[in-house]
């Protein structure tokens, strides 16, 4: 047992050696965002992007620890129930903040009363794409097409919970069809697949997952869920223009903080991801992504939470009753 | 041809600059360090590895990225021949035949076998992708939802082929893996199955998780209990490279598995995942005498590695052609790419020629240096051996513990890989073989997903999987198998009961 | 496939202890599924519900349990060998340590505080390594502050891996 003790002694005092401690104001010592999904997906792109650029605002590293599971559930949970002294904070999504609730139904965080949001980091619009070869020329020709044929219809998600399964939930309950056959897929990648060969009809899903198949003509985008048309695909309208103004949603990724953060934490952090997405390059390589940059008003914790507020409104109706 | 040719040129002129050369080697060498790390597998590699190529130049990244691509997989193959551990499912095979060489001191020889299979399979690969990659494209897009769900039961039909022991066995663990994929949150509806209501499972198990804990902490049990064959191991090292006997022994395995698995890799449902199974299947089919696997044969280790590294590298042609991702290790490298402003489409060849090209040459150098560094690790690797196994398995431990915990971040993950160590170990004293339950595992996911979208789409008729052809030829294969495997088993039976 | 008559002339008695627990291994893993799986509705051939793979998975498993089971009355096998639990418990308990304390763990009543690999790492390398027959202690000790001391440079500062190395003493 001496030993036991000794050996900690020693190997603590050899750990002890590499990191002097500061004594200063916040942050001094490396944060954690969390990513409730895996490496490489939309989510941490623009979460590795933002804060690589966060660090140097903040004089201390941005780590990005992804904590995958239960759509993005279980990630938000560890960091919302995290010491809120802003060293963890989380990278959500709309499925996150707004949808959850609604469609994990022990969610075990509250993002509308029990959450400090702290801002936007970026708006992804959302398409309703369909195979090349689908009879519907556009959206309006899609609209009454489904409406009458909802039994030889076939959409794709990416699974419940996702954003394609929220989004096209959400466009099935405002067409009065929430029963079309719906067949799921383990993520984007596998559902795109089959759009392109043609064994489904349609899917919603983010620009940035569909957006080089429109471009090559291998599925075809029938309008675009937001106000403005993307750059990235100018040709593709918005769904005002092309008749279904009601269809709006956007899959924006933003950042939230456990519920009692300390008002100048919040402060440093809102003016970090602020200086972030004024950055040119960030800014540039956000946009390549077909992202929408957020607001001045959306970049602060009083903007963000009425989006999910919002969103979370317009969702839980359809999401809830949604055929599970 | 001349085209391919003026592309090659183009693509070796990309990668052949010094810096991208250093890049490949770079990429190479951490890939192949971190990837034989027991605990750490080709996925873990990557991740762990992605940020480092943040800095680089797009192509550079790119060419880096899978120079550790490459590293892992063969780091993972590594650490399957030395101690029995799969990084992944296509390295569950290795440790068949692998591993049992190690332990008559063949070690060295089942490493560098494999290293030159790789090779030769790499090489092939590369020519195939230059040659024929868009063409092939074609392919994959053939394969439905019917198409993968037929796939995947010639899969298991493999499985029972791959069995050691009892086919009775065999057939109970491919049926468990089964339906340990089944648990976690259903896809379609939501709905947790099967979780206790326990939050860490609402995912599903994760197959390191299973692999690790079925094969490595069992393994390191078993060792325990007969300290006599492990201190065997250690006594024995012998040769460090395959001598002429060797080569001429694993050339066709390395052939006809190159084959398979670069067939199977192009389909983008993670077809990859078949070959070495599919390519192991075919040797012990084929060979003259069978029961020589399972107990260290050649064929065994350069067969599937050789399908592995072959499907590892075409896997590449639906990302780059299609760009859509095959599976999660291609799912990280479209997020790299990503990064780097590249978004993975149909338009990437016409784009970005000389990334395209770039990386394809630079799979050829990546597999070179591939051979390069690990021939003379073999020695190195083979001298790990021969630490004491009284402090070799704390270290596999300590290296799983960390391994396991950095994939989520979630320690609750080496609580499990524990309590299926104690799973693994109840097995192997029941007398049952886990590499067909993690095939099953492997398969059992994709297939429902497949056999629900084929029948939501088919409408609920079985028709769809027998009258669409390829399906249909699929199936028929699938039944082919098993006949051929099930047969003698059951002859052999009789014979034993009627010479007790 | 009928009994020869040697056989029958033997009757039936378990032949094989290990088949025969194997089998009851099987069902009674197929009964816990079942159980587990009965509110999970079955769904119908066109819309497959999320029920209808486990419980088939089950009712197969425990098929081939009993044919097992069966079997092992009839073919001659192994015994089942003895159990070794100190390696059970050692080797699994570090793991399961490492677990708990890495980041901590709040169970109830039971509270782990967040440790970190400087702590967690020793415990799991000293924990297993008590379950071999020739360990020694000092060696074991000094090995545990080496591969602790290695994994922290390399995973942590080489890889840059978010792992907590001792939050209670440095903050990371």
């Amino acid at each position: 047992m001496k030993k036991l003790v000794l050996s900690l002694a020693t190997t603590v005092a050899l750990a002890l050696t590499g990191s002097a401690q500061a004594q200063s104001k916040y942050p001094e010592k490396p944060i954690t965002m969390i990513v409730p999904f895996a490496a490489g997906g939309p989510t941490d792109i623009i979460a590795r992007i933002v804060g690589e650029n966060m660090s140097k605002t903040l004089g201390q590293q941005v780590v990005i620890e992804n904590v995958a599971g239960a759509g993005g559930t279980t990630g938000i949970t560890r960091a919302l129930t995290a010491t809120p002294d802003g060293y963890t904070i989380a990278m959500g999504h709309l499925g996150t903040f707004s949808a959850a609730p609604a469609t994990y139904p022990g969610l075990k965080y509250d993002p509308i009363n029990g959450m400090q949001p702290i801002g936007l980091a970026g708006g992804t619009p959302i398409l309703i794409v369909a195979r090349k070869n689908f009879e519907p020329k556009d959206l309006k020709e899609f609209v009454a097409y489904v409406k009458t044929n909802t039994d030889k219809v076939n959409e794709a998600h990416a699974g419940v919970g996702s954003v394609s399964w929220t989004t096209c939930t959400l466009l099935k309950g405002q067409l009065g069809v929430p029963k079309l056959n719906a067949v799921a897929y383990r993520g984007t990648g596998p559902a795109l697949n089959d759009l392109v060969s043609g064994q489904i009809d349609f899917m919603c899903d983010q620009i940035v997952s569909v957006a080089e198949q429109v471009k090559a003509d291998t599925i075809k985008a029938y309008a675009i869920a937001s106000t403005e048309r993307s750059p990235a695909l100018p040709n593709v309208p918005t769904t005002k223009e092309a008749g279904l103004p009601e269809y709006q949603i956007e899959a924006w990724n933003g950042i939230a903080a456990p519920k009692g953060t300390p008002k100048e934490v919040v402060d440093r952090l809102v003016d970090a991801l602020d200086k972030a997405l004024k950055d040119e390059g960030v800014k540039k390589r956000l946009l390549d992504l077909g992202t929408v940059m957020p607001s001045a008003e959306e970049r602060t914790p009083a903007g963000f939470g009425a989006l999910i507020k919002r969103d979370a409104d317009k969702l839980s109706p359809t999401l809830a009753a949604a055929p599970k | 041809m001349s085209e391919m040719i003026a592309h090659l040129q183009l693509g070796f002129g990309v990668a052949l600059s010094l810096q991208n050369i250093a890049l490949a080697f770079a990429g190479c060498l951490v890939g192949t360090l971190i990837g034989v790390l027991p605990g750490v597998g080709p996925i873990a590699t990557i991740a762990m590895l992605l940020p480092i190529t943040f800095g680089l130049d797009p192509v550079g990244a790119l060419i880096m990225l899978a120079g550790i691509y490459y590293g892992a997989q063969y780091g993972g193959s590594t650490t399957a021949i030395l101690v029995n551990i799969p990084g992944e499912a296509t390295a569950v095979v290795t440790t068949l035949d692998g591993h049992q060489m190690a332990k008559q001191g063949r070690a060295g020889v089942a490493l560098g076998t494999a290293a030159l299979g790789s090779f030769f399979a790499g090489c092939v690969a590369t020519l195939i992708i230059a040659a024929l990659g868009a063409p092939l494209t074609k392919l994959a897009l053939l394969f439905g939802p019917a198409e993968y769900f037929s796939l995947m039961v010639m899969g298991l039909c493999f499985a029972v082929v791959l069995a050691r022991g009892s086919i009775l066995k065999a057939f109970c663990m491919i049926m468990l893996g089964l339906l340990l994929s089944t648990i976690g949150t259903d896809l379609e509806t939501g709905q947790e199955r099967m979780t206790f209501g326990f939050p860490p499972l609402s995912d599903g198990i994760d197959f390191a998780v299973l692999a690790m804990g079925v094969f490595g902490f069992a393994e390191v049990l078993r060792n325990l209990e007969n300290p006599e064959t492990r201190d065997v191991v250690r006594a024995k090292i012998g040769r460090l490279l395959p001598d002429w006997n060797d080569i001429k022994q694993s050339f066709l395995p390395v052939v006809r598995g190159t084959a398979i698995g670069g067939i199977l890799g192009i389909l983008p449902g993670n077809g990859a995942v078949l070959g070495p199974f599919a390519s192991y299947t075919i040797e012990k089919k084929i060979a003259k005498d069978p029961s020589r696997f399972g107990r260290g044969a050649i064929e065994g280790v350069a067969g599937p590695e050789s399908a592995n590294n072959a499907g590892a590298q075409t896997a590449f042609i639906p990302l780059l052609t299609l760009g859509i991702p095959p599976n999660a290790v291609m799912a990280l490298m479209v997020g790299a790419m990503t990064i780097h402003g590249i978004i993975p489409g149909p338009q990437v060849m016409t784009k970005n020629p000389e990334l395209f090209w770039g990386m394809i040459a630079s799979m050829w150098i990546g597999n070179l240096m591939l051979l390069i560094i690990n021939l003379p690790l073999v020695g190195v690797w083979v001298k790990l051996l021969q630490v004491p196994y009284r402090l070799m398995f704390p270290a596999i431990l300590i290296f799983c513990c960390i391994g396991i915990y950095s994939v989520n971040n979630q320690p609750v993950d080496v609580a499990f890989t524990a309590l299926f160590g104690l799973f693994g170990y109840i097995l192997i004293k029941l007398g049952f073989e886990p590499a067909p339950m993690l095939l099953g595992f492997v398969l059992g996911k994709l297939m429902e997903e497949k056999l629900r979208q084929a029948l939501i789409i088919s409408r609920g008729s079985f028709m769809t999987f027998i009258e669409r052809p390829i399906s249909g030829g699929l199936l028929a294969v699938a039944v082919i198998i098993l006949v051929v495997a099930l047969l003698p088993s059951i002859s052999q039976k009789r014979d034993e009961v009627f010479t007790e | 496939m009928s009994l020869n008559t040697i056989e029958r002339a033997q009757g039936l008695r378990v032949r094989s202890q290990q088949d025969l627990a194997a089998g009851l291994f099987m069902i009674l893993l197929s009964v816990v599924a079942l159980f587990l799986a009965s509110d999970l509705p079955m769904g119908s051939l066109r819309q497959i519900g999320p029920g209808m793979l486990p419980k088939a998975f089950a009712v197969i498993c425990a098929g081939l349990g009993v044919l097992l089971a069966l079997s092992s009355l009839r073919y001659n096998g192994e015994k089942l060998s003895g159990w070794s639990w100190r390696g059970v418990i050692f080797v699994l308990g570090g793991a399961v340590v490492f677990g708990l304390t890495i980041r901590g763990f709040d169970l109830g009543p039971i509270k782990v505080p967040q440790l970190g690999l400087v702590v967690s790492g020793p415990l799991v390398v000293l924990i297993s390594g008590l379950a071999a027959d020739d360990r020694k202690i000092k060696e074991l000790v000094i090995f545990a502050i080496v591969m602790t001391t290695f994994c922290a440079l390399l995973f942590k500062y080489a890889l840059g891996l978010p792992i907590p190395l001792a939050p209670w003493l440095l903050g990371i």
